[in-house]
């Protein structure tokens, strides 16, 4: 661990910024805004998952008294009306296919919610079906229907070192991503070469807070609130859908109930948007619950990977090729796709890397990013398959992943940003924590370890921030990181203070609002802290210097005397408070000092991704499990995470992103997935898709929150909040081998899978 | 249809003329503009909406307002004390840093408030037995249940 500086306010125990509105009901979210006159939406969805929409007539709809506007592929002139991230393939509603079972068709704005839904019953609309393409495996088997005959509109960002990419390499994939290091005759000196495949289910995000948009047109200005992570991309991507000026289009983002990823790039918005120019009224647009499954889902997997080792253990190469089931469009999936590439092969020393991510298309919900953004599907993976090759070798999983690790300042690959924890560390916190050495074995039960780890803070991803001061000392802090439940607010507001020297709660953190907010790229990738919190240092800095410059000027001395102490000027036993030297200047209408930051990393054409990584974010897990035979449940006896905050600007905040990261991993790794009966999504609702409840904890559920010292965030801190999502299914997985000495290699890990593998065992 | 009825708020008293479809929800939200209560699933399921009417915790979104005429329903905005002071639940919360989005957090409160009403010293298993009954997805539990296992602890409900 190396020195850390003494903190005053970061650092410290310290109540959370929103705490005290979220306690008391007073915080607002988008779906609290109510604008006089404003309508409500609701949205016709497609019945069937591949069809060419031949005809669609609102007539009926338009006439029904109540509505204000009906929105078909008929309005969409003058419009870009496709969306997307790399690919834009994403219509605002149907305009020749349908792609999925939910696929928007048509959008009614009506005085209430329930004539909406009336009007809706009355579009009418005829299709010819389509092959339905329900799965990965379908939609790569030869002279298979295709989702989309034309390519549609995508580039391919530039690539560093060994990393590459195509757009549609072949029928239904619509981006493939590649990353190479090394020899690949690597693998003909290995003593052992071995082969496995795994497959990764598919999660909703479940956010409470619905996907939600208020939007207005008055006087030329488009104007929304919306529950957003990423406010300045998502005006940028409408400004180009709607062919409207970006400053024309103001986006205000109120408090967000939640996102793990689901809310970035256009959801709600066009539609709400369009529909309130087509009205001249504002228009609520609120999904249901039910609805967010048919908007954004984690992606599905397949996954094969060749590793290949000498007799001892040392890792020499590894190989592998990812199947994303992207859904019905294209939306983040290329960007999932780098990332759960680039980390398949994990972080170990290899001699030769290479791996293939494919993005497939599916007549299914469409897939977005989720919260672990790829590492998610590869640590699964990769961490199981490190537990079966320490079996086949007969060498402790403990002692396999000592023996090949990365060390502390190790470059990830050539080219990359070096190892900023002691990851051999971490494990053996987590190993000791769970009574991993020297146990006791008990028929049944077993433990399992893992590793899992992403990087942290974006890739070439820019953030700026403004600090403000008035007069009376009243510290205003702008940046467009959105709280979203991660702390972020509580986290920039004491940096800002610690730098200040003032207490933390003389800082506001206003409500995001692209007309008034300094830029930032999104509230996504763990990034607020290694990223914003870096422009946020700064402007601190330099709205400080500022300050010392002027008191400097007014007492006649050199800025080194000075320190600033709350909001009085030091020097020596002298103290000045600056609300009188500021007016005794600028007269009694008083001043504002501003401080401006910014952070970007250097781009690199060295490095894979053409920038090296901001900051490393790690997992690390162990399980103890108890398996029953008979049934083939698994009861997790003990879970115990640890993730590396670096320097933890709030260990409270830090302790909840790893527990509710871990609760979410636990989900997916026992139960929680997406159930498609074909191409009709099974268990679409709260009653029947089931997530976490506080009954589902492990008997003994820990959290150790690691401070190392080494994140380039200010004071030494990184991100945290996915770091220990990544490690809970293979370690678990890892567990139930060492119980009962059978691999389960498909996610979740329900009681018929294990008995599955069971039967099998026990017919071999 | 419509139906005239007597809700007794957070102690006042509210004579509503309420459509026989409209959910008590919606009352609390869109005619007392009370919007603590949130709606996450709409099925009663993720207890986001939870209030409290007549001491018991209730889905609010499931419930239609004529069922509830006469109740004494309590919402999140009915806790706090004189000048803000926090009710001990509230407080318990707001000092174990017991949330993160926040949209869950007026049900679990009212949820917890229910049980200590019941059980003023509930041990770790009956708190999390009780909290199970409404989902939070960012936090992972623990730092509700210790929220609640402080309030049990500082007399809350005695």
């Amino acid at each position: 661990m190396t020195d850390m500086p003494d903190l005053r306010v970061a650092g410290v125990q310290a109540p959370r910024k929103d705490a005290r509105e979220k306690v008391t009901g007073a915080a607002r979210y988008t779906v609290d805004v109510d604008l006089p006159g404003m309508l409500h939406a609701k949205l016709l969805r497609s019945p069937v998952a591949h069809a060419r929409l031949t005809r669609i007539d609102a007539r009926a709809a338009r006439d029904l008294p109540g509505v204000h506007a009906v929105l078909t592929r008929d309005d969409l002139g003058g419009l870009q009306p496709t969306y997307g991230y790399f690919i834009k393939d994403q219509p605002i509603v149907a305009m020749d296919k349908l792609r999925y079972v939910g696929d928007p068709i048509a959008a009614v704005a009506a005085q209430d919610e329930v004539t909406a839904v009336r009007a809706l019953e009355l579009i009418t609309f005829e299709y010819e079906e389509l092959d339905p393409v329900p799965d990965v495996a379908s939609a790569l088997r030869v002279g298979a229907v295709e989702l989309f005959e034309d390519a549609p509109m995508g580039i391919v960002p530039a690539y560093g070192r060994g990393a590459s990419a195509e757009l549609r390499p072949r029928p239904n994939v619509c981006y493939r991503f590649a990353y190479e290091t090394g020899e690949d005759d690597a693998f003909d000196h290995c003593d052992h070469v071995f082969e496995d495949d795994f497959v990764f289910g598919r999660q909703q995000h479940f956010h409470l807070e619905p996907f939600v948009t208020v939007a207005r047109e008055e006087n030329g200005q488009i104007e929304i609130w919306t529950s957003s992570q990423n406010p300045f991309p998502l005006r940028k991507e409408l400004s180009r859908v709607f062919q409207h000026p970006e400053n024309r289009i103001r986006v205000h983002v109120p408090y967000v109930g939640a996102g793990y990823g689901a809310k970035n790039n256009c959801k709600t918005e066009p539609i709400a948007i369009l529909l309130a120019r087509l009205s001249g009224r504002p228009v609520r647009f609120c999904m249901t619950n039910e609805e967010n499954f048919l908007t954004q889902t984690q992606h599905a997997a397949k996954i094969r990977i060749k590793t290949g080792v000498m007799a001892d253990g040392t890792f020499v190469a590894r190989a592998g090729e990812i199947l994303l089931d992207s859904g019905a469009y294209a939306d983040a999936s290329p960007l999932v796709a780098e990332k759960a590439g680039y980390r398949l092969h994990s972080l170990y020393k290899w001699r030769h890397v290479k791996t293939v991510c494919d993005c497939v298309m599916t007549n299914t919900s469409p897939a977005g990013p989720f919260r672990g953004f790829g590492g998610t599907q590869a640590s699964w993976a990769s961490e199981s398959q490190i537990d079966m090759i320490a079996r086949r070798l007969n060498i402790d999983p403990y002692d396999l992943r000592l023996k090949n690790l990365l060390a502390l300042g190790d470059p990830y690959v050539p080219g990359e940003s070096g190892m900023d924890s002691d990851i051999g560390e971490g494990l053996r916190l987590v190993a000791d924590r769970i009574g991993y050495h020297g146990r006791i074995r008990t028929p049944g039960r077993g433990m399992g370890l893992s590793i899992g780890f992403k990087d942290s803070g974006g890739v070439n991803k820019p953030a700026s921030a403004r600090i403000k001061i008035s007069t009376t000392g009243a510290i205003y802090l702008q940046c467009g990181s959105i709280e979203i439940g991660q702390g972020i607010t509580t986290a920039l507001s004491a940096i800002t203070a610690e730098i200040l020297n003032a207490p933390a709660e003389r800082v506001h953190y206003p409500d995001v609002d692209t007309d008034h907010t300094p830029f930032d790229q999104g509230t996504n990738a763990s990034s607020g802290i290694v990223v914003m919190g870096q422009a946020v240092a700064r402007a601190a800095n330099e709205v400080k210097a500022r300050v010392l410059e002027f008191a400097a000027g007014q007492l006649d001395c050199d800025v080194s005397e000075l320190t600033l102490d709350d909001w009085n000027i030091r020097r020596g036993n002298e103290s000045h408070p600056l609300n009188l030297m500021i007016m005794r200047t600028y007269g009694g209408t008083g001043f504002e000092f501003t401080g401006e930051g910014y952070h970007k990393a250097e781009m690199d054409h060295e490095a894979p991704l053409e920038t090296r990584c901001v900051a490393w974010e790690y997992g690390w897990g162990a399980a103890e499990v108890e398996v029953d035979e008979q049934t083939g449940l698994i009861k997790v006896l003990q879970l115990v995470v640890s993730g590396d905050a670096g320097r933890a600007i709030n260990p409270a905040v830090c302790r909840g992103q790893d527990e509710g990261s871990a609760v979410m991993g636990l989900g997916g790794a026992l139960f929680e997935t997406m159930l498609y009966d074909g191409v009709t999504l099974a268990n679409g609702n709260a009653l029947t898709y089931r997530v976490p409840l506080a009954t589902d904890l492990p008997e003994n559920f820990v959290s150790i929150l690691q401070e190392q010292g080494h994140g380039p965030g200010p004071f030494g801190s990184k991100g945290v909040g996915e770091g220990c999502m990544l490690p809970v299914a293979s370690a678990i997985a890892n567990a139930v081998e060492d119980a009962i000495g059978v691999r389960v290699t498909e996610m979740p890990l329900t009681p018929e899978r294990v008995l599955a593998a069971i039967d099998a065992r026990n017919s071999t | 249809m419509t139906e005239q009825i007597e809700l007794f708020v957070n102690d006042e008293e509210h004579f509503i003329t309420v459509d026989t479809s409209e959910m008590l929800v919606d009352v609390l939200r869109d005619r007392l503009g009370l919007k603590g209560a949130k709606i996450g699933c709409d099925r009663g399921v993720c207890g986001a909406c939870t209030v409290l009417v007549n001491g018991d915790p209730t889905a609010s979104c499931s419930t239609f307002a004529w069922r509830v005429d006469g109740a004494r329903i309590v919402t999140i905005e009915g806790l706090a004390g004189e000048e803000g002071a926090l009710d001990p639940v509230q407080q318990a919360f707001f000092e174990a840093g017991a949330l993160q989005c926040g949209y869950c957090t007026p049900g679990m409160i009212l949820l917890a408030k229910s049980l200590l009403a019941r059980n003023p010293h509930p041990d770790r298993a009956e708190i999390t037995d009780w909290m199970g009954a409404n989902i939070c997805r960012c936090t992972g539990y623990k730092m509700i249940i210790d929220a609640v296992e402080i309030a049990a602890a500082t007399g809350e409900g005695q």
